[in-house]
């Protein structure tokens, strides 16, 4: 989530930085094509206006190259944020039906995935409030039915299954 | 309390950054140009034209952008508005992707408002009179409009000019005018719609606008 937060974050403010350089280009180009006009209406053809129309030119194809270029990254931000949701959202069902299969009480899974997302047990104390040695038994139980010894165990059984395409440097070793 | 937090984690949809960046700096030339600066001044004309550019860029952006800021996703259209206001006096909530129908004919109404006004505005003061303009237009920058209409009248050449100057004026003028008070009660109405909106569906109507990240609100 945090990582998510950070990466959405990100992008918005390379979206931002191509929406205002946008948004420069047409004012500019607004001033700009006035400006030839008017030198247009004053002087007519001249070499002036050979230099400024393809000024002209250059801008709105910068504008138009730029909007396209920003709906881009927009498409793809999109996507990228589809996929997130559904790569957590399939990873939030494995985690219930896992903790379904050990037969995790309510509480026992409420804290169990409130450590697999990194709070540590004064916070979920104060998120379920209750006391802390409540959730430390809570957790323990919790670790005892998954068959682990720590929080860190715990997680590493989720993860594990994400990594299986990933080469570890042992397991070549050991080939 | 559950530790399922998804609702917390879906990232709530706000507008591109085209879309507010053209919105809110309408919203400031509609408000320096109303407020600040002095009627037909040299820095009403700049504000005029900027105000311009952004609207052609948001009406770009409505044939290439993504597909909430398109036209089709807010087609002008009033039996859906109806149905719409139909959906509020029963109580029911529709999501909409992109301006809800009632929203639509609003958007539409505004930017018809401005395209009056930008297009008075420029026909009073043309690009061959604007401030920025070099040679005789500089001696005009000072005083704006005022030296504007005895620029285009010269170029209308002979005699009778300078009446037409003066009476061509004054329908732009008023229809200029006009169409700016229309504006004030559209925006009124626009953000009576929105609080209506907001107070009926949540706070997500206000969020999608926002120029600044929102991202405290999730608890």
């Amino acid at each position: 989530m945090r990582v998510h937060a950070f990466r959405s974050k990100s992008g918005d403010g390379q979206t931002w930085t191509v929406a205002a350089i946008v948004a420069l280009q047409s004012l500019s180009a607004a001033f700009f094509v006035a400006d030839a006009f008017a030198d247009l209406q004053r002087d007519g053809i001249s070499a002036h206006i050979a230099v400024e129309g393809p000024i002209a030119v250059s801008l709105f194809a910068g504008i138009a190259f730029g909007a396209r270029r920003l709906r881009t990254m927009l498409a793809d931000a999109r996507r990228r944020d589809s996929a997130l949701a559904a790569a957590s959202g399939a990873l939030g069902e494995v985690v219930q039906a896992q903790f379904a299969e050990w037969r995790l009480t309510a509480a026992e899974a409420d804290v169990a995935l409130f450590a697999l997302k990194g709070c540590d047990v004064a916070q979920i104390a104060r998120l379920r409030s209750t006391a802390t040695g409540t959730v430390r038994a809570q957790l323990a139980r919790a670790y005892a039915k998954a068959g682990v010894g720590s929080r860190a165990a715990l997680v590493s059984l989720f993860i594990e299954d994400l990594l299986n395409d990933v080469p570890v440097p042992a397991a070549r070793r050991a080939a | 309390m559950t530790a399922n937090t998804t609702e917390a984690s879906l990232p709530m949809w706000r507008w591109d950054p085209l879309v507010r960046i053209t919105h809110w700096g309408i919203v400031v030339a509609v408000i320096v140009n109303a407020l600040v600066v002095e009627e037909g001044s040299a820095f009403h004309i700049w504000v005029g034209y900027g105000l311009a550019a952004l609207l052609a860029l948001r009406l770009l952006w409505g044939l290439i952008g993504p597909p909430e800021a398109r036209f089709s996703a807010f087609p002008p259209n009033p039996s859906r508005a109806i149905a719409h206001v139909r959906e509020i006096a029963s109580g029911t909530h529709t999501t909409h992707a992109s301006h809800n129908p009632l929203g639509a004919l609003m958007v539409y109404a505004i930017w018809s408002c401005l395209t009056a006004i930008i297009a008075t505005g420029i026909a009073m003061a043309p690009p061959s009179a604007a401030p920025w303009t070099n040679l005789e237009g500089k001696e005009h920058a000072e005083t704006g409009v005022q030296a504007a209409a005895p620029v285009a009248a010269e170029r209308e050449e002979g005699g009778e000019t300078e009446e037409r100057g003066e009476r061509d004026e004054s329908p732009l003028t008023e229809i200029h005018e006009i169409a700016v008070n229309l504006l004030y009660l559209l925006i009124a109405l626009h953000l009576a719609g929105v609080i209506f909106e907001a107070r009926r569906s949540g706070r997500q109507i206000l969020t999608a606008m926002l120029p600044w990240p929102t991202g405290a609100k999730r608890a």
